[in-house]
């Protein structure tokens, strides 16, 4: 379970002050499904490197599975990264000199596994469907294929919670669609999940929707509940 | 897979980059590993000429330079002295020289230990080339010049014959049997000698009395070479006895002279090598620079790294590795060039120096060159390990 406690998020100091973060509280259960939408600056990412451990709150709490994370030292860090918390960039974030393979064995080199890394990389691989690419280079795939990997990359540590920073953004709609419904199918085998996206289609596949503006949450629904209007500020979306 | 695996195929993918920072490496290591082979083979030619003439001493006339000179304004030397050693002096200075080897060596027998060969020089001129002709004791010069080899005739044997260095005898075109003529003296050619490498590759060897009543100067010579036959033999005391009890003549040992020049190559050593120091210390900058820029490309890559679960510590070593690499590639690339320099330069230093590739500085070469590698990427290293791994990606 991660629990976000009034966490605010400052920039730069003065007159270049820049809040892109403002008193934001936050609950995910184990399992969630979870779509952050807002327009751009509105601190989306922000929120999502704090609770992944790649940037500091400037005040506030990240509370995962009952354990402090926001003031942990980098070294400890490290191991949230390792394990409980994986990424999916819109960028992909692939090393450009290694193969699909090497991609997803990253995580596991970086953790110090030894024996039968290969085999759990490539079972992942299979499961995104992309067995067959595992020896291509990522200027050798599609966007969608490249984002397979990153996602298999992402899964390989088996983290309970993944979050993912517009996924689709860089896809058509179809690709999109494919890479969404992998997500949903790892949301039922029970990870969590943490979606930016600026898509509404999209957030409705999501068990909860969270809409932030000027770094606050704006409104928050169920879409299993709420019918898909999405009850806050009609400028939002 | 492993990390170093990593490293190796971003290594492959950057290759220019790499050789760049390699090169950097290398220059360094090129002028230390140059000097180095350029100091040992200076070396051993001074150690082998001190087995050659070790035991030996040079007996000059005494002769002093004198400064003239008008106010402040240097009117050149002046020589003092005499030029010639009378011949009757052969038989003390020989008397000194085995005195002190008996007492070296505790021995009482009483016939003649060290040799003595007495040399007279005359600048003249064959068939219109200018050449030093020498005047030697044939019996006592060929116990010095243990390494003179006959290429063409024979040695010395009576008077009224010659023989002629290697290259004299090129440039006068002198065959065996030619006859040359001396202040209308004539003498025979009888011998030309292999080539040397040394003085007298350029010199006509003839009996003493020969040449000495050729051009007048009889009861005269200009040296005398002593041998004192034994390596352990005081050459040094010998010398100071003679100067202290002969007057007009001056005694060196040659290992005095060797001792000399090999102080002054000494110096010379840690003059280059503080030179060599201070390319190392450039490249070293530009490798800094190189690996700098070569970090700031890859921020993207380290936050990748960073984000799937790299420690600082595990970026430091990817880094490592890289520069180990690097280090690896620049060590070789400067001791191949250093040796190639030492082969172009050593010879200007040291005339007739044998310059090849020394096998024991390919490990210094490669130990050099990966702690400068090493030192030059520490820093960029570090600081790429400092960024945040959120800025890292947003900074694009």
């Amino acid at each position: 379970m991660l629990e976000v406690k009034n966490v605010s998020k400052v920039y730069g100091g003065g007159a270049a002050k820049v809040v892109a973060l403002r008193d934001v509280y936050l609950r995910v259960n184990d399992g969630d499904f979870i779509a952050v939408m807002g327009p751009s600056g509105s601190g989306k990412s922000t929120l999502l490197n704090i609770i992944g451990g790649l940037d500091y709150p400037s005040s506030g709490e990240v509370i995962l599975d009952g354990k402090r994370i926001d003031n942990l030292a980098e070294n400890a860090l490290v191991d949230v990264r390792r394990g409980k918390v994986a990424y999916v960039f819109q960028q992909y974030h692939l090393l450009p000199s290694l193969t699909a393979l090497e991609n997803v064995l990253l995580p596991l080199i970086f953790c110090g596994a030894n024996g039968g890394s290969y085999k759990k990389a490539m079972d992942i691989l299979k499961k995104v469907g992309l067995e067959k690419r595992a020896g291509h280079k990522p200027s050798e795939l599609s966007g969608g294929e490249q984002q397979r990997v990153a996602i298999a990359r992402a899964l390989v540590n088996e983290p309970s919670l993944i979050l993912a920073d517009e996924p689709t953004g860089n896809m058509d709609r179809k690709t999109g669609g494919e890479i969404l419904s992998l997500f949903d199918q790892l949301n039922k085998e029970g990870h969590g999940i943490i979606m930016i996206t600026h898509d509404r289609e999209i957030a409705r596949q999501a068990k909860e929707i969270i809409v932030l503006q000027d770094g606050q949450i704006a409104g928050k629904i169920n879409s299993e509940e709420g019918g898909g209007t999405i009850n806050v500020k009609e400028k939002v979306v | 897979m492993k990390l170093y695996r990593i490293v190796l195929k971003d290594i492959v993918r950057r290759k220019k980059r790499v050789l760049f920072a390699a090169l950097g490496v290398a220059i360094g290591t090129m002028t230390v590993v140059g000097i180095l082979t350029i100091a040992l083979a200076g070396q051993a030619r001074i150690y082998n000429q001190l087995e050659k003439y070790g035991p030996n001493l040079a007996v000059t006339p005494a002769i002093n330079n004198v400064e003239t000179q008008l106010g402040d304004l240097s009117l050149g030397t002046l020589a003092v002295g005499e030029n010639y050693i009378p011949e009757e002096k052969l038989p003390e200075i020989r008397q000194i020289a085995d005195g002190e080897i008996r007492k070296a060596l505790g021995i009482t027998d009483e016939g003649n230990i060290a040799t003595l060969a007495p040399k007279l020089y005359i600048n003249t001129e064959v068939k219109g080339t200018s050449i030093m002709v020498v005047g030697v004791d044939p019996k006592e010069e060929i116990k010095i010049k243990t390494w003179w080899k006959i290429e063409e005739g024979k040695y010395l044997e009576g008077t009224d014959q010659a023989l002629v260095g290697a290259v004299a005898a090129k440039l006068l075109a002198l065959n065996t049997g030619d006859t040359v003529d001396l202040n209308g003296n004539a003498v025979t050619v009888t011998g030309i000698l292999e080539e040397t490498g040394s003085n007298d590759d350029y010199q006509m060897f003839v009996p003493l009395e020969t040449l000495q009543q050729a051009y007048g100067k009889e009861g005269l010579i200009s040296s005398i070479d002593i041998r004192a036959l034994c390596n352990a033999c005081p050459v040094e005391v010998i010398a100071n006895a003679i100067n202290q009890n002969i007057t007009g003549v001056r005694a060196i040992a040659v290992k005095q002279v060797a001792e000399a020049e090999m102080g002054v190559l000494e110096r010379m050593n840690k003059f280059m090598l503080a030179l060599g120091g201070i390319t190392l210390v450039v490249g070293l900058f530009g490798v800094v620079n190189t690996m700098m820029s070569s970090v700031n490309e890859r921020i993207k890559d380290i936050g990748i790294m960073r984000a799937v679960g790299a420690s600082r510590n595990q970026i430091m070593r990817v880094f490592i590795y890289e520069a180990v690499i690097i280090g690896i590639v620049g060590g070789i690339f400067g001791y191949v060039a250093g040796t190639l320099l030492a082969y172009v330069i050593g010879p200007i230093i040291f005339a007739g120096t044998d310059i090849g590739f020394v096998l024991q500085y390919l490990p210094l070469s490669l130990a050099l060159a990966i702690f400068v590698a090493i030192i030059a990427t520490m820093y960029p290293a570090f600081r790429a390990t400092r960024v945040r791994v959120a800025d890292s990606f947003r900074s694009l």
